[in-house]
């Protein structure tokens, strides 16, 4: 404990330098913008800024900080398109599109902004305390996770996002399974042998999950704004000056709290990130929430919340495993990673003993950070809100326009565009048609992660499936499966049998 | 009877996908006991199982869609596909101009309007994109201007 | 202030280059790397970008692009197709590159297809436990393979036929067991990997030399042996050769750049000066070391010579591999 106290002292010595202080916010002011263009997330970020710190010649801790600066709040900004235009900013901000985008059609988008900020806080603080305190018993846990043991992970993800089931069973089915189809499309990860690509080098690597995002949601987005007007029904919404209340925050706290610490573990994995902790943490409070949770993706203040914590949560934990073993946990910790090499600084388990001001410098600019970002991002609720004022003939343009940039950034090849709209088209008609799309995303997102720890945790074992049953982490994992599945209905019968005796 | 038609059509889909996988993939070899092929035909099994359910129990019989609101969909894909087709042809400035002039007038704004709001987005997205953001956005026509 | 020394010494051969005079340099110089911001095609990039900057052998910045796409297929087939003859971009390329060309990963191209250019530097494989791993050298887990090639789990960053994998079938070959029979685990990226190694899931990994930097203190981690000739420099200097133990492995991880076959001769040229120049600079030199890459110095007509021959290499292993079937 005198260790990290006397640290985290040195740390924030560092941090509140003028100077550093400074990048701190200017790197969390233009992450913000960043994150907030949708497709254009932290890993673009950092990447852009990388080479333009290193030759200004900042010394390494002040290059980290501002970089680190950057990285929270694009995490952060990914959630403002999600919620007003209901374009994911980011890969880890599609859940928050649920309820978020409904909110702000209902004409709380200052509420869902605010709510959101002030989750995104918590998510981060959480996580950070949690890094401060346990990072090296986590780096532990993080590595012991096995093939097996995501395999598990994975089943748990999937039992928990089964309560997204909406009207038709089958069609979330049906949707889930063409999103793990999609995920198949590339080169296999095991054996390197081609599948779905049709010859074309393009699809080689499999479509970028953010075109996904971005066709699916933006676009889908699009087309059903088009339809509105041709019906007569698309309105230019008012200014609203909703803002979040104290009632709400407390409605919220306990989600706030749970998200956060899920999040933070899901991050500190390596190979698993935002998307995944966002998508675990929303299936798991709308379980939660039992009876009432069917209120969900229609504007819920705590499926709005619950994923922003679990987003920023998981952020700060891919660090840890960057930062005590020098393995990123992501692609952006990926980035950092290369920058702190850059500068001649290797991160790892020598990282704290060798350059203590930069480990901690890092650290305490986190938590300086997070509150930064609280204060910038309150204040800027009203302006992003008005973004929904601006006409509705020029801001449906606009959304394309930005998707296209976005889409584009990503590969810089045509190719993505024109499957942007296609998968657009696509969304549209699933919409018509009362599919959900959440499902088609989790299906891209956790396919991939189910198939290839599955095929890895067989390699390993010679083709023995007792493998999969080894471990305890894995064991739990299956537990917490069964228990999410069984709990609301062993409490609804319970609550039943209840009233039975009472009437 | 939209669901039937949507559901038929995946099911083709999922027929070739299916096909793929139990006939074409295979791996000279490999060090797990699924294979690259398992998984996939798993999928496929389930999928089709899926849409034939849906083609036997349909739910969204059919899909409210005018003929007006159909026409001004397809104009809208139209302009995406060709957006998507200048992007790199013809550089952001002039696809974006383009795409917005025509996007704001199908969706109601004045001819005027829509060419300056066209222009302005054109323009403006490229300097903040390109310029301030460093992406690396295709110049174009206008390649020897910046 | 620390930067003029170098400084000094680049433009004191700048005066004396002869060539300077003549090669004209390019005039928009742009680096293409092939994959997603933050892999090793982007730091290959960076080399030159920082480098050739540092070094003052290109006064106009250069661009970095990327292009991702199947590992490198899109950007190769994009230069077989419309930029064939753009005078201004050269193309990262590696090892991996050069094994998906041999194995027919870019379709109808092959490395007859580009104009290579000049090497940014090169790695070395590297055996790698973990240290409490009851291997201390590589005769000790060599024998244990070859009596029994599923003894010990191997895993890399790589799907099978990856040079990752590679490594790992080299290795298994060199023990004397058949590679088909091994347990291989592919992992996305080194990364991962170690992950995978420090918390034992596998047993063994065959990584790089020069990410291993990081973690020789740390003393988490064992390197039995270093897939090159002969010992490199500091700070490896105490990590033996494979050949050194009887286990004649190697696997160099080039790393270099391409251009699209139809360039001129007089563009293409002007390239390699720039790199030849570059080379003999020390500030240039120091950041191909910092990027972790050790010292090749290769360009113009050595450099395609050593190309060709290294492809039609590594195709006859990918036979021999049964990784494809032999060209007709």
């Amino acid at each position: 404990m005198d260790v990290i106290l006397s640290g985290l002292g040195q740390g924030f010595a560092v941090a509140l330098q003028p100077f550093n202080l400074f990048l701190v916010l200017a790197g969390c002011f233009f992450g913000t913008l960043i994150g907030a263009l949708p497709g254009i997330g932290p890993i673009n970020g950092v990447a852009i800024l990388l080479p333009i710190a290193y030759s200004l010649g900042f010394p390494p801790e002040s290059a980290l900080i501002l970089l680190a600066g950057i990285y929270y709040g694009a995490e952060y900004g990914g959630r403002i398109s999600s919620i007003l235009l209901n374009v994911p900013g980011d890969a880890g901000a599609v859940m928050t599109t649920l309820d978020g985008s409904p909110m702000a059609k209902r004409g709380e988008a200052g509420r869902a902004l605010s709510l959101s900020g002030v989750a995104s806080f918590v998510g981060g603080s959480v996580a950070i305390v949690l890094l401060t305190l346990f990072a090296p018993a986590l780096a532990a846990f993080a590595v012991k996770f096995s093939p097996a043991d995501y395999v598990a992970l994975m089943v748990f993800a999937f039992t928990s996002l089964a309560s997204l089931v909406g009207k038709n069973g089958i069609k979330t089915l049906l949707a889930a399974a063409i999103g793990l189809m999609i995920a198949s499309i590339g080169v296999d990860a095991n054996t390197g042998v081609m599948r779905f690509t049709l010859g074309s080098p393009e699809l080689m690597a499999g479509i970028d999950f953010l075109v996904i995002v971005i066709g699916l949601f933006g676009m889908a987005e699009l087309l059903h704004l088009v339809e509105s007007y041709a019906r007569g029904t698309l309105k230019t919404l008012p200014v609203d000056s909703t803002f979040v209340s104290w009632a709400d925050i407390f409605a919220v706290k306990w989600v706030m709290l749970r998200s956060s610490i899920i999040g933070f573990i899901v991050g500190v994995l390596p190979g698993t990130g935002a998307s995944v902790a966002s998508a675990v943490s929303y299936g798991t409070e709308k379980r939660l929430a039992g009876e009432s949770g069917k209120s969900f993706g229609t504007g819920d203040i705590r499926g709005l919340a619950a994923p922003e914590s679990a987003n920023n949560a998981s952020a700060s934990g891919a660090m840890v495993p960057m930062l005590t073993l020098g393995i990123p946990g992501s692609g952006t910790t990926a980035i950092l990673l290369g920058a702190l090499l850059l500068f001649n600084i290797t991160p790892g388990p020598m990282l704290f003993q060798q350059k203590p001001d930069i480990a901690w410098g890092l650290i305490a600019s986190m938590y300086i950070g997070n509150v930064a970002l609280l204060v910038i991002n309150l204040p800027l609720v009203g302006l992003f809100a008005r973004l929904l004022t601006i006409p509705q003939q020029y801001l449906t343009p606009m959304i394309a326009v930005l998707a296209f940039i976005g889409v584009y950034s990503v590969v810089g090849d045509p190719f993505d565009l024109y499957l942007a709209v296609g998968l657009g088209v696509l969304g549209w008609v699933l919409r018509k048609l009362e599919f959900s799309l959440a499902p088609v995303i989790l299906g891209v997102v956790l396919g991939n992660l189910f198939e290839d720890n599955l095929r890895r945790a067989l390699s390993i074992s010679g083709g023995d499936w007792s493998i999969l049953l080894q471990s305890s982490n894995s064991l739990i994992l299956y537990g917490l499966a069964i228990l999410v599945v069984a709990l609301p209905i062993v409490i609804s019968r319970m609550l039943k049998a209840r009233q039975n005796k009472a009437v | 009877m939209a669901d039937r038609i949507f559901a038929a059509i995946t099911l083709l889909i999922v027929v070739a996908y299916g096909w793929a996988a139990f006939m074409i993939i295979k791996a000279p070899f490999q060090y797990d006991p699924l294979g690259p092929e398992s998984w996939p035909r798993i999928l496929s099994v389930l999928a089709g199982l899926c849409c034939l359910w849906i083609i036997f129990k349909p739910d969204v019989d059919k899909i409210d869609i005018t003929h007006n609101v159909l026409v001004r969909l397809v104009i809208m894909v139209v302009l995406l596909l060709g957006y998507a087709y200048l992007f790199e042809h013809a550089g952001f400035i002039l696809s974006t101009t383009g795409f917005c002039i025509g996007a704001a007038y199908l969706l109601g704004a004045k001819p005027v309007h829509a060419l300056i709001f066209g222009a302005a987005t054109g323009i403006i997205g490229y300097v903040l994109g390109a310029k301030l953001l460093a992406l690396n956005l295709p110049a174009g026509l206008f390649k020897s201007l910046f | 202030m620390k930067r003029s020394a170098p400084l000094a010494l680049a433009l004191a051969f700048a005066c004396l280059n002869p060539f300077s005079a003549f090669a004209a340099n390019p005039e928009k110089p742009e680096c293409v790397a092939p994959a997603k911001p933050g892999g090793g095609f982007d730091l290959t990039c960076r080399i030159i970008q920082t480098g050739f900057l540092e070094a003052k052998t290109l006064d106009a910045p250069m661009q970095v692009t990327f292009m991702p796409g199947g590992i490198g297929a899109v950007a190769y087939n994009l230069f077989n197709t419309t930029r064939t003859d753009d005078p201004n971009a050269v193309v990262a390329f590696s090892s991996g590159s050069l094994l998906n060309v041999a194995t027919g990963k870019y379709g109808e191209w092959t490395e007859k297809d580009a104009r290579w250019v000049a090497m940014a530097g090169t790695d070395y494989g590297a055996v790698i436990v973990k240290a409490d791993s009851p291997y201390t050298d590589l005769k000790g887990v060599m024998e244990a393979l070859k009596a029994d090639p599923t003894s010990v789990v191997i895993g890399a960053g790589g799907s099978v036929g990856s040079q990752d994998w590679m490594k790992a079938a080299l290795l298994m070959k060199a023990a004397g067991a058949d590679p088909k029979k091994m347990r291989y685990v592919a992992f996305d990226g080194g990364g991962e990997s170690i992950a995978a190694l420090l918390g034992g899931n596998i047993g063994l990994y065959t990584g790089d030399i020069a990410e291993m930097s990081a973690h020789l203190d740390a003393g988490t981690m064992r390197v039995l042996a270093v897939m090159h000739s002969e010992r490199l420099g500091e700070p490896f200097d105490k990590v033996p050769t494979a050949k050194e133990q009887g286990y004649d492995v190697q696997w160099p991880i080039i790393r270099g750049y391409y251009m699209g076959k139809k360039v001129s001769d007089e563009a293409y040229n002007a390239w390699v000066e720039l790199f030849k120049k570059s080379y003999e600079n020390d500030a240039f030199n120091q950041i191909v070391k910092d990027k972790g890459l050790f010292k090749l110095n290769i360009a113009g007509k050595e450099m395609e010579e050593y190309i060709h021959n290294d492809v039609a290499k590594l195709r006859t292993l990918a036979v021999e591999m049964g990784l494809i079937e032999a060209p007709k």
